[in-house]
């Protein structure tokens, strides 16, 4: 059976003694984020992260389905994350490990729980209609830093995309295509960033971002949520070594920069697509000349 | 005039349930509970109560660390714990997430590397429950394996903090301590954890911290930073009742003895 | 020595191999017969040899296969009784590595080798129905020398390519090395295992030269640089570092 390779004795002592003396194995300052690009799909919604080695693809896809009887006047958002075998040996298929359940459960509470998708605005005829707006993230090549890439990926691809309008004439609900009205965008209510960091030395040390052999080499992590506004979303620290309360406020102010600096970029992306879509603006949409 | 935290606070002082902001519920708990398994805690904070068992350290079965003992959790949430009946599935997420929780926790804390190939079972039973699942979970863990005779450099000791937001402006934001479970429902609230520093003059470290619910960090995150402080305190407290636990039943075993 | 670009099924023309040597398919060529032409199983670059009258396909980024002969660093995952049980890579079953088959092991004097500990091993057998078996002395002369078999400590192993790795064992020289060898004092200590890990130490330099030299080989194997440009990084990375 495969298994992933477990960090060597030399390697964690290396790792360790390095980060003593401030060195990163690439070159990084503590507190820098790896590359991070963001990349759409031809369709909406479809979203690629690369943050370093790793990489994360995001797919939304909608459809009407009915609500559920206790939340008759929401629509339906679910998040399901796969971590196969092509990203990593240590991942398989079928069996949820604890790691897969843990980053689903966080990207639940950060996305899902906070309400970033305003759910109301998805219900189409109370009790009896609404959308169901479910993210799929796929994880295709893993070097660490999944729950802050994951989150990425969705919030870039929920901003991306665009669900056929609808119309209701008393019970009839009439569905557009996409080519005969413009899509809509999701309401969002606000963009919620994962960060992790990663305590070492007992939690001296603090690191962002950190790849697959430092996150192998760690004491303990915690993944904060927050969106520009400052406001806090989610907070996990669970378990691992206990680091100084001050410390930990510490990281709390820094998320705060590095969260608007990472929804900067992806607003950045976002319009860069748009533009690239819109190619000629309405003048090439109202011509009738066809491409030959 | 509904009877919630948010809205009475701010006239009276007081919460729905007569407590100022920093005052614990009641907190009984007792060890030994159970002579059969290895350690064993009944931990009653408020309404909510936790049974706890351990069972270890033995020989670990299946995949063994060769340098320390692992540390497996089982949580059982009683279908009659709260209000409404309600059964909880084995894979239900929050569970894991919490069963996760706890034994990172105490993998880190506790010195395990004295138990090398080996395992240590904690299996808590939430028989009620009224806010502060994790934080009285880990407490009645931390007391069983105190019971159990696993060596520690302190007590793990968890509570919950939250903040009341004044929503008139005038009044300061007030951070609130130890929520039950409809203060739970309508507060964003905290789960601190902690344990005592090494020495004398160092700070509790903090070990778990996990917050759910929204929430604006104020200016410069001092609404956290509030709540931060009075989840620590309060953890403080609840260490030293904890403490005294452990120091009745260790007098009654002496006295015994003689 | 010519290289050239070949894909799976391609003949390969004037290539001198006489008709009594036989071809091993995972090797990259292949013939039907001692007269058909010779034809390529695998993507990559085909290199000739017309003095020792060979030829081989290497794919740069293909996963390792163990070969008798092969040196690579595995790590100890168990021991039992008369073996170590070591992993060469993730994706291949466990390797065994006999406890006395260290330069002068006896039964009282064998390495004491802990969990994740890293060994520099040669492959002693390979086939098809076998575990894959490994030695770290040359079994006619029983020394670890000229390879420097035997557990590793201290250093760092870092990732690198099996195509890399293999150019490495090669003897072909590397830009980077050479100039990293010029620039930092003292010189450093490399050992290539086939199996895409490199272990670097510098004793001279220490922390800062083991990570100046990983990092250089880890960026010219990702960034696939040309010999100027692996002379830029080195400068770089050295002047970054403070070094040199």
């Amino acid at each position: 059976m495969p298994r992933e390779a477990e960090l060597s004795n030399i390697e964690r002592t290396f790792i360790l003694e390095a980060l003593a003396q401030n060195i990163r194995l690439d070159g990084r300052a503590r507190d820098d984020f790896r590359n991070l690009d963001v990349s759409f799909g031809d369709d909406y919604g479809a979203c690629a992260v690369q943050l370093g080695k790793t990489k994360v693809n995001t797919r939304i896809s909608a459809e009407v389905t009915k609500p559920f009887e206790e939340r008759k006047f929401d629509g339906i958002f679910t998040i399901t994350t796969e971590l196969s075998p092509l990203a990593s040996p240590a991942f398989e298929t079928g069996r949820q490990t604890e790691q897969e359940v843990i980053v689903s459960r966080i990207l639940e509470k950060a996305i899902r729980r906070s309400n970033a998708i305003d759910t109301e605005s998805l219900c189409i005829i109370a009790g009896a209609k609404c959308w169901s707006i479910r993210a799929d993230v796929h994880v295709l090549d893993y070097d660490g830093g999944l729950v802050d890439a994951s989150c990425i990926s969705i919030i870039a691809a929920l901003q991306h995309f665009r669900r056929p309008d609808v119309s209701i004439d008393g019970e009839n609900v009439t569905i557009y295509s996409l080519a005969e009205r413009e899509p809509v965008p999701l309401s969002l209510m606000h963009h919620p960033i994962c960060i992790t960091f990663s305590f070492y030395h007992g939690g001296e040390t603090v690191l962002l971002d950190a790849t697959l052999h430092e996150e192998q080499a760690r004491d303990g992590e915690m993944i904060v949520t927050m969106n520009r506004h400052g406001e806090l979303c989610q907070i996990a620290k669970l378990g691992g070594v206990s680091v100084d309360a001050l410390i930990l406020l510490g990281c709390m102010n820094m998320t705060v920069t590095k969260v608007k600096d990472i929804t900067e970029l992806i607003s950045t992306k976002l319009r860069e697509d748009a533009t690239h879509r819109d190619v000629g603006g309405l003048i090439a949409e109202l011509s009738a000349q066809n491409d030959r | 005039m509904p009877l919630d935290t948010a809205s009475t606070y701010g006239q009276t002082l007081l919460r729905t349930d007569g407590r100022r902001w920093n005052e614990l519920r009641r907190i009984s708990a007792s060890i030994s509970t159970q002579p059969s398994t290895d350690g064993s805690s009944q931990f009653v904070m408020g309404n909510t109560v936790v049974v706890c068992n351990i069972v270890g350290p033995r020989e670990g079965r299946g995949q063994r660390d060769t340098n320390n003992a692992l540390i497996e959790t089982e949580v059982t949430v009683a279908p009659f714990a709260q209000t409404d009946r309600r059964r909880r599935t084995k894979g239900d997420k929050r569970v894991q997430e919490l069963q996760t929780t706890i034994s990172s926790a105490f993998q880190a804390h506790l010195f395990t590397h004295l138990y090398p190939r080996s395992s240590i079972t904690i299996s808590l039973h939430v028989l009620s429950l009224d806010g502060a699942l994790l934080a009285s979970c880990l407490n009645a863990a931390s007391l069983a394996l105190v019971d159990a005779g696993v060596p520690m450099p302190s007590i793990l000791a968890a509570v919950t903090s939250g903040v009341i937001t004044s929503t008139d402006g005038i009044t300061p934001s007030d951070p609130i301590l130890d929520l039950n479970n409809s203060e739970e429902l309508e507060l964003p609230f905290l789960s601190v954890g902690t344990v005592s520093g090494l020495s004398e003059h160092q700070e509790d470290k903090v070990s778990v911290l996990i917050m759910e619910s929204r929430i604006q960090i104020g200016q410069n995150g001092k609404k956290l930073e509030a709540m931060l402080a009075v989840g620590v305190d309060g953890c403080k407290q609840v260490r030293t009742i904890m403490g005294e636990v452990v120091r009745t039943h260790g007098t009654r075993i002496l006295r015994g003895r003689k | 020595m010519a290289s050239n670009l070949v894909f799976p099924g391609d003949a390969i023309a004037g290539v001198n191999i006489p008709a009594s040597k036989s071809l091993h398919p995972a090797s990259g060529l292949y013939r039907e017969s001692s007269s058909a032409p010779i034809l390529s199983t695998l993507a990559g670059k085909l290199e000739q040899n017309p003095k020792k009258k060979t030829a081989n396909v290497t794919a740069p980024n293909a996963r390792y296969i163990p070969r008798v002969g092969d040196l690579v660093i595995a790590s100890v995952q168990r021991s039992s009784m008369d073996f170590f049980h070591l992993s060469i890579c993730p994706h291949i079953p466990q390797a065994i590595l006999p406890q006395l088959a260290f330069e002068g092991a006896s039964k009282k004097t064998r390495p004491q080798l802990k969990t994740n500990d890293l060994v520099y091993a040669k492959v002693l057998s390979a086939s098809k129905n076998m575990e894959v078996e490994l030695t770290c002395v040359d079994p006619s002369t029983g020394k670890s020398e000229p390879e420097g078999l035997g557990p590793i400590t201290g250093g760092m192993v870092f990732d690198i390519s099996t195509g890399l790795a293999a150019r490495l064992l090669s003897s072909q020289s590397i830009a980077v090395l050479e100039e990293l060898g010029e620039k930092l004092a003292g010189g450093f200590e490399v050992a290539v295992g086939k199996n895409g890990k490199v272990w670097v130490d510098c004793p001279e330099s220490g922390i800062k030269g083991i990570y100046a030299v990983g990092r250089c080989l880890q960026e010219t194997d990702c960034g696939k640089l040309q010999q100027s440009e692996q002379q830029k990084l080195v400068k770089r990375v050295v002047q970054e570092t403070g070094l040199g």
